[in-house]
């Protein structure tokens, strides 16, 4: 079955194209990363695959169905979602934030610690940080906590939107090993978006490569590099692979 | 560890909201239990504030009293305006006025008209269109007069009102009620062609003004207490203009005929000199307004009816009560109102405006005026002070909650819907809990504003912290008005207090606003 599927999917902000006739399937159980320099519509793509942007033309399929935009919260809880700068709640603790979709899913409170522990420990979180609030703990700790939050429902789809942008390198590395290992532990279809590209040659399978709102490239990250289909392609992978 | 974190939580607001439930029924309890059947007869005898007025309605209901009756005093009722109102609506059944007055501000009748209309006249226009009844008239005539320091007076060569009009600067102030009313100023200034602009001041304080040099002219009653003791001359009404102001208690039509007849009966039997003599005695030696109205009754050989001491503190304990019951009970109207609609509101922009400045104008309404606008509509008492003060608390907690709502960082409402929360358990899980500290310090603001209006409620007859004050300003008493002014202070800042408490209770520690 196709989990995610775009089909000619347009979209515009006032005079702005966004998006232009956008056809994508992205491959199951595997990491496909969206490429491309800002304002290429990248998040925009990905924000059509959750519903919180509804595109003025073209179609959205999930879970080889049409996007249900009447009953979007049970679609969007297959689907984790992790955003730059994490967006965990102030107002509640590290496991408070974990466990929220789990507690209104009507979980059981030992279910709930159980899962909360292991996904803590798969990012290497220390358990005593579940008592603490977002604001006492480091970006990187804050981001790792956003990818718990995103996986405890174990959602088929993962979709992350810049979600390691705003770490320091050495942070951004280590998350890079703890999101490897997320990634081993289960087969799950993950959509990530990053402008940076060795990022993407680095956790991903696969490549879309958007360029001002249009679908430029879409292959395995091998044949991506070794057979750049337009020019910008070949700049991007020159300026941000080749760099010394 | 979850279980532990979300425990404390619940058992912090279980207790929370356990606290405030008994609290309010506690509160209510006394006003519940106050409606006791009783065999004997209640007549409710009103005041308005200023010692002659007390002075008076204490006579009439210490009669009453010696005449079988029970009666429940509803005293310092702020003005003409709010006696009649509670007269006509059934709030009180009878209180002291004037017949100048009556003709004036309640018939509006112009000077002609006044002047034609006899007694019989009089008394047929009030019941027919008024349904109140005159009674005799208590025996003397208190006018306006305007008064000087005798000194002053003499050394400015003035003893005729229209001697004034030879010093234009003269400092002139008035009492509130005398510039407004159409036998007030505005016609004295015709008849005398007086070239002054006065400004108004509190009855109260003219005296300290005049005794301070502050001003050189001011109104008064002719049968004030203070005229005396502050070496103040009247001047010669050689015009005629004032009328005459017979004072006499004026009842519902409806009122028990016995105790009409026991009214009555005091026709005739207070004179000017003998008013003036026991408004002194309340200004100058102290006496309360029990005892004056004792002495003077028993003269006239009816004996005094019992008193009813209350202790001080008793009173203190019953005013404030009374002043949380009406600063609370509004206070949690106004926060099921004010929250729910600002959530409403947040969510539709092109509404939060015209909302935001209809509470706001609301709040501009200086809050006298806004009580006396409430009489029309549920008389005197507790309730319109009640609806008042819920009416003031709105737009502190409505624009607080609006805010709070509109300030969440848009990253967060964009995460909690895209991971999957529905409309309502954004609203409950993210958004409001996010609002809370703003929307808590705005209940906070409102609170503290309200206990502070609240000493307003009793000039429209509601008790609570303001009948000292009220009273204290009608007799110039300062420790009388601190008798009031200290514990509303202190409510206030244990108010202050307690909602500390509430938001260390509620709220995790770093999302207190304003820490």
């Amino acid at each position: 079955m196709l989990r995610i599927a775009l089909e000619k999917v347009t979209h515009h902000y006032g005079q702005e194209t966004a998006l232009r006739d956008v056809t994508i399937a992205f491959a199951d159980d595997v990491t496909t990363a969206v490429v491309g320099r800002s304002g290429s519509g990248k998040s925009t793509l990905l924000q059509c695959v959750n519903g919180l942007v509804r595109p003025g033309g073209g179609a959205v399929r999930v879970f080889d169905a049409p996007l249900d935009y009447s009953a979007l919260p049970a679609a969007r809880r297959r689907m984790g979602w992790a955003v730059q700068g994490t967006g965990l709640f102030p107002h509640m603790t590290v496991a408070q934030n974990i466990t929220l979709l789990a507690r209104l899913e009507g979980w059981g409170e030992v279910q709930m610690r159980e899962r909360m522990q292991a996904l803590m420990r798969l990012v290497e979180l220390p358990d005593a940080f579940a008592l603490r609030y977002p604001h006492e703990l480091s970006g990187g700790e804050q981001q790792r906590v956003g990818l718990c939050r995103a996986m405890v429902l174990d959602p088929p789809v993962f979709l992350l939107d810049e979600a390691f942008g705003a770490l320091d390198s050495i942070t951004r590395s280590e998350i890079h090993d703890e999101f490897e290992r997320l990634q081993a532990q289960a087969p799950r279809t993950i959509v990530m978006v990053t402008h940076d590209l060795r990022e993407a040659v680095r956790l991903a399978q696969r490549l879309v490569i958007l360029e001002q709102g249009e679908l430029v490239q879409h292959d395995t990250v091998a044949n991506v590099l070794s057979n750049p289909a337009t020019p910008t392609v070949s700049e991007l992978i020159a300026s941000q692979l080749e760099r010394q | 560890m979850i279980r532990t974190v979300a425990m404390i939580r619940t058992v912090a607001m279980i207790r929370a909201t356990a606290i405030l439930v008994t609290a309010l029924l506690v509160l209510l309890a006394p006003a519940a239990s106050a409606q006791q059947d009783d065999p004997r007869p209640v007549i409710r005898v009103g005041s308005k504030n200023f010692t002659e007025g007390y002075v008076l309605a204490e006579i009439l209901a210490q009669a009453l009293e010696a005449s079988g009756f029970d009666v429940e005093r509803k005293f310092g009722l702020g003005g003409t305006l709010v006696c009649y109102e509670a007269l006509t609506t059934g709030e009180i059944d009878v209180y002291p006025e004037y017949t100048g007055t009556i003709h004036q501000a309640i018939l509006k009748l112009d000077a002609a008209g006044a002047a034609a209309a006899d007694d019989a006249v009089l008394r047929r226009l009030l019941r027919d269109e008024h349904g109140l009844d005159l009674l005799e008239p208590l025996g003397f005539n208190n006018t306006y007069a305007i008064a000087l320091e005798r000194s002053r007076a003499q050394a400015l060569g003035v003893e005729r009102i229209g001697d004034l009009a030879r010093h234009p600067n003269l400092q002139i102030a008035f009492s509130h009620e005398f510039v407004e009313r159409k036998d007030g100023w505005p016609g004295l200034k015709a008849a005398y062609r007086l070239p002054h602009t006065p400004s108004g001041i509190e009855h109260g304080l003219a005296y300290q003004a005049i005794g301070g040099g502050k001003i050189d002219v001011t109104d008064v009653y002719s049968t004030d207490g203070d005229i005396e003791k502050h070496g103040l001359v009247l001047l010669d009404d050689d015009l005629g203009y004032f009328p005459r102001y017979l004072a006499a208690p004026l009842a519902r039509a409806q009122m028990d005929p016995r105790a009409r007849e026991a009214l009555t009966k005091l026709g005739g039997t207070l004179n000017e000199a003998q008013m003036r003599s026991l408004n002194a005695a309340v200004l100058l030696e102290g006496k309360t307004f029990a005892e004056v109205a004792g002495v003077f009754l028993a003269g006239t050989g009816v004996e005094r009816g019992a008193a009813t001491g209350r202790s001080r503190v008793r009173l203190l304990a019953q005013r404030t009560a009374r002043h949380l019951q009406l600063t609370f009970v509004a206070l949690l109207a106004a926060i099921l109102v004010a929250v729910p609609a600002g959530v409403f509101v947040s969510r539709r922009p092109r509404l939060s405006r015209p909302v935001l400045y209809a509470a706001g104008a609301l709040q501009t309404i200086p809050s006298i005026a806004l009580l006396a606008f409430m009489i029309p509509l549920f008389g005197i008492g507790v309730v319109p002070a009640m609806v008042a003060l819920f009416l003031y608390a709105l737009l502190p907690i409505l624009r607080n909650t609006t805010t709070a709502l509109f300030s969440i960082d848009p990253v967060l409402r964009r995460v909690a819907e895209g991971m999957g929360l529905t409309r309502a358990q954004q609203l409950r899980h993210v958004e409001v809990p996010l609002a809370a500290p703003t929307i808590l310090a705005g209940v906070k603001t409102a609170a503290v504003i309200n206990i502070g209006t609240a000493t307003l409620a009793a000039f429209i007859g509601a008790g609570g912290l303001g009948e000292p004050i009220v009273t204290g300003l009608a007799l110039n008493d300062t420790g009388l008005i601190m008798e009031g002014a200290i514990p509303a202070a202190a409510l206030a800042i244990l108010t202050e207090l307690a909602f500390e408490g509430i938001e260390r209770f509620l709220l995790p520690a770093h999302l207190i606003a304003n820490k």
